[in-house]
């Protein structure tokens, strides 16, 4: 097998079973033959062979069970070192068997094909021709030994005319048909046996590519396992992939894999130059057998340099477009074969794929990106105008020395009212743009809850205390976190504060209260304000959306704030809720998970 | 009275300012870039300076106080350390947690928000010169 611990443990599971049954079946035959057949075995000693066949084989299921280790690498070197003593053990008893069933002339002769052909599955060659080499000489050193009548001879067919075993031509004959039979049983065996598991690899590899490869979007990530994948499936340990730029005319070096500097930096490669990629980018793999005399290397110093005896160049084909090249690369010429060449090319059929994944991502977050940025220098560009013009506005209508009359004070009161709306507006689109770009939202973190809500109504102090409202803030000692953004959480409480602050109107209450309840921390915000009427509730959350009574109202609102809100809360995973009586107050409450406070990492 | 330099390179954010604190009675001189600023520092050593934080440039206003409050012993603004600065922000432009009169971030005394809110800008005036008389 080849590496896999579990392959070979299944096989020597299976060995021993079937080693019980030799174990049962020697003695029974034994049995059989001399009680019932009156066959002149030496049935002691039989017997005594099938014993010890079963009680090594009992040794062997307990020596089994305390092969596990943990480690592979420990594992396998066990397993290998326990098939290993098996064979020895089989090879012994087998031995012994032969010379109780007659030796040269055991009928029994055959069954060592079951061994060699265990053994050419089990170990890797050189060993089954070892272990025919190892039986054909016990064979044969029984047969002289027995001819030398330094052993017994046992006739277990009694047809069979006596003295046969002290023939040399009869000698001969047997063993040399025995090694050629045995010779070509095991050199077959194996050819099937190196298909088997180079198709095992192939198929292996392939999955293991489609898994890895399709995992990520990231691009980087996906050509490296690319690369990887290939020079793992083709046993090599150097890869590279090249993509195609834009004009198409050229490649870059994306990844490579086991190659030197000096290598990899020879130069933006030329299409039009390359005879090679050329090839492979038109759709066929292409194999370089000897890199010292193929005329179409582009850069043939180099690759002797680096020690490359043979290439192969497989397309990236992506739909309908290539969209570069894979190179395996071999120390050693004519390593690749056209069996090679079309399993590359099923890898890099599976990495185009991916890889069109993630360059679709790439390009969308790329325009993400771009938009976000987009809409943050638009809003930057829209504020500083109407900024200029509020401030002017607001002096304007403070200055002692200006003297207007009611009506062009109205007016101008109007006019700042309307910038103040846009303001808001501009403020409110950009939290949203931002809570609607996939990129702009910061990944959550464990944030403390106490100082965004401190600083919240630190914020607001200016206007509390215009508007005498009588502000109560109440919160544990306690810390607590929760898994979150900082600026998120400040949207969500600047804007939930700042509501209760603007409808309330002047002499009112508001309270702010956090505790912590099974497992979440619940914000409760309430005042004395307006209240939203209860046909209005279920459409609170809506984009655009101002209450009835809000509307009437000269306070400015865009109707945007609690539709951030909501949906910054659900990103979160939290809870929100509101309880309103019109003209008493509201009260919203926000629940969030608790998450236990970690030192961030940075 | 207390002479008081605006720094902002936006005309109307400087005629704004100057109404409303010469409106509470202060003098006001105007600079319309860091560069120009910077000057007028050293040729009228005020007793407060008003920096708007984005100008030309992103940083320009940031660079201004930098500069200003420089720690190099060597620096040519050594004399002017004392003076209390006073920074416009535009809202929303720095998370409100990391912003602060902080040493470590920015070396400004205070800070008011855009749009202008005149009592409130002349009431941080007035306290940021009490204290440092």
């Amino acid at each position: 097998m080849g590496a896999e611990p579990g392959d070979i443990a299944n096989v020597t599971t299976r060995l021993i079973q079937i080693r019980w049954g030799a174990g049962i079946l020697v003695p029974l035959a034994t049995a059989v033959c001399v009680h019932l057949l009156d066959l002149p075995l030496p049935a002691h000693i039989l017997y005594l062979v099938g014993v010890c066949i079963l009680v090594y084989n009992a040794v062997l299921v307990w020596v089994a069970r305390r092969l596990y280790s943990p480690k592979p690498a420990l594992y396998l070197r066990r397993l290998q070192r326990f098939v290993l003593l098996q064979v020895a053990l089989d090879w012994l008893s087998m031995t012994v068997f032969l010379h109780l069933t007659g030796g040269v002339s055991s009928p029994a002769i055959p069954i060592y094909a079951i061994h060699m052909l265990s053994v050419t599955i089990l170990l890797p060659s050189p060993s089954p021709y070892i272990y025919t080499a190892l039986g054909v000489g016990a064979l044969a050193v029984i047969a002289v030994l027995e001819r030398m009548a330094i052993l017994p001879h046992y006739t277990v067919i009694p047809i069979l005319p006596p003295g046969l075993q002290l023939d040399p031509i009869y000698i001969l004959a047997q063993i040399a048909f025995f090694t050629m039979a045995a010779t070509a049983t095991v050199h077959l065996a194996t050819l099937v046996m190196t298909r088997l598991r180079e198709h095992e690899r192939q198929v292996t590899a392939l999955l293991e590519t489609t898994q890895t490869v399709s995992s990520t979007l990231s691009l980087p990530e996906v050509l490296e396992r690319l690369a990887i994948s290939a020079a793992k499936a083709l046993a090599t340990s150097r890869a590279s992939i090249r993509l195609l730029d834009e004009t198409g005319e050229h490649l870059h070096m994306a990844v490579a894999l086991g190659l030197s500097e000096e290598y990899q930096t020879k130069g933006l490669v030329d299409v039009s130059r390359s005879p090679l990629d050329q090839e492979a980018l038109s759709g066929n793999v292409v194999i370089v057998k000897q890199t010292a005399t193929d005329q179409r290397i582009q850069y043939p110093k180099q690759v002797i340099k680096e020690g490359i005896g043979s290439i192969l160049v497989a397309p990236i084909i992506g739909r309908g477009r290539p969209l570069g090249v894979l190179r395996v690369y071999a120390d050693q010429p004519d390593r690749f074969t056209s069996g090679d060449a079309d399993f590359v090319l099923a890898i890099a059929r599976q990495g185009a794929v991916a890889l069109e994944n993630a360059l679709a991502h790439e390009t969308l977050q790329h325009a993400d990106k771009e938009r976000a940025q987009f809409v943050r220098t638009i809003t930057h560009e829209l504020r500083a105008p109407v900024s200029g013009a509020q401030s002017l506005l607001r002096v304007l209508l403070k200055l002692r020395k200006v003297k207007l009359n009611p009506q062009q004070r109205d007016i101008l009161a109007r006019v700042e009212a309307r910038f103040d709306f846009l303001a808001a507006l501009i403020n409110d689109l950009l939290a949203l743009a931002a809570s609607k770009t996939a990129g702009f939202q910061k990944a959550p973190e464990p944030v403390a809850l106490q100082p965004i809500l401190g600083e919240c109504i630190d914020q607001l102090a200016h206007e509390i205390s215009e508007k005498r409202i009588s502000m109560a803030y109440e919160a544990p000692d306690t810390m607590l976190t929760v898994c979150a953004s900082a600026e998120g959480l400040a949207q969500i409480f600047s804007n939930l504060i700042g509501n209760a602050v603007k409808y309330t109107p002047p002499g009112g209450e508001l309270t702010v209260h956090l505790t912590q309840r099974t497992g979440s921390a619940v914000i409760t915000i309430s005042d004395t304000g307006i209240g939203i009427p209860a046909k209005d509730l279920p459409h609170l959350w809506e984009e655009f959306f101002r209450a009835s009574n809000a509307r009437r109202s000269q306070i400015v609102g865009t109707g945007l704030g609690l539709s951030i809100v909501k949906r910054l809360v659900d990103s979160f995973g939290g809870l929100i809720s509101v309880q309103s009586v019109e003209g008493k107050g509201t009260t919203f409450t926000v629940s969030l998970l608790v998450t236990p406070f970690d030192k961030p990492t940075s | 009275m207390a002479k008081i330099l605006i720094i902002d390179d936006d005309p109307d954010m400087i005629l704004a300012l100057r109404l409303c604190l010469e409106d509470a009675g202060y003098e006001i001189i105007e600079a319309e870039s860091g560069n120009e600023g910077l000057e007028k520092v050293k040729s009228e050593n005020p007793d407060l300076i008003v920096l708007d934080v984005m100008m030309d440039t992103a940083t320009e206003g940031f660079q201004v106080a930098l500069t200003l409050r420089s720690t190099d012993p060597e620096s040519e603004y050594a004399p002017y350390h004392q003076i209390p600065i006073l920074m416009l922000t535009a809202i929303h432009t720095t998370t409100p947690l990391r912003f602060g009169p902080d040493e470590e971030y920015l070396p400004v005394d205070d800070f008011i928000e855009k749009p202008l809110n005149p009592d409130l800008l002349v009431q941080k005036v007035k306290s940021l010169l009490t204290a440092r008389t």
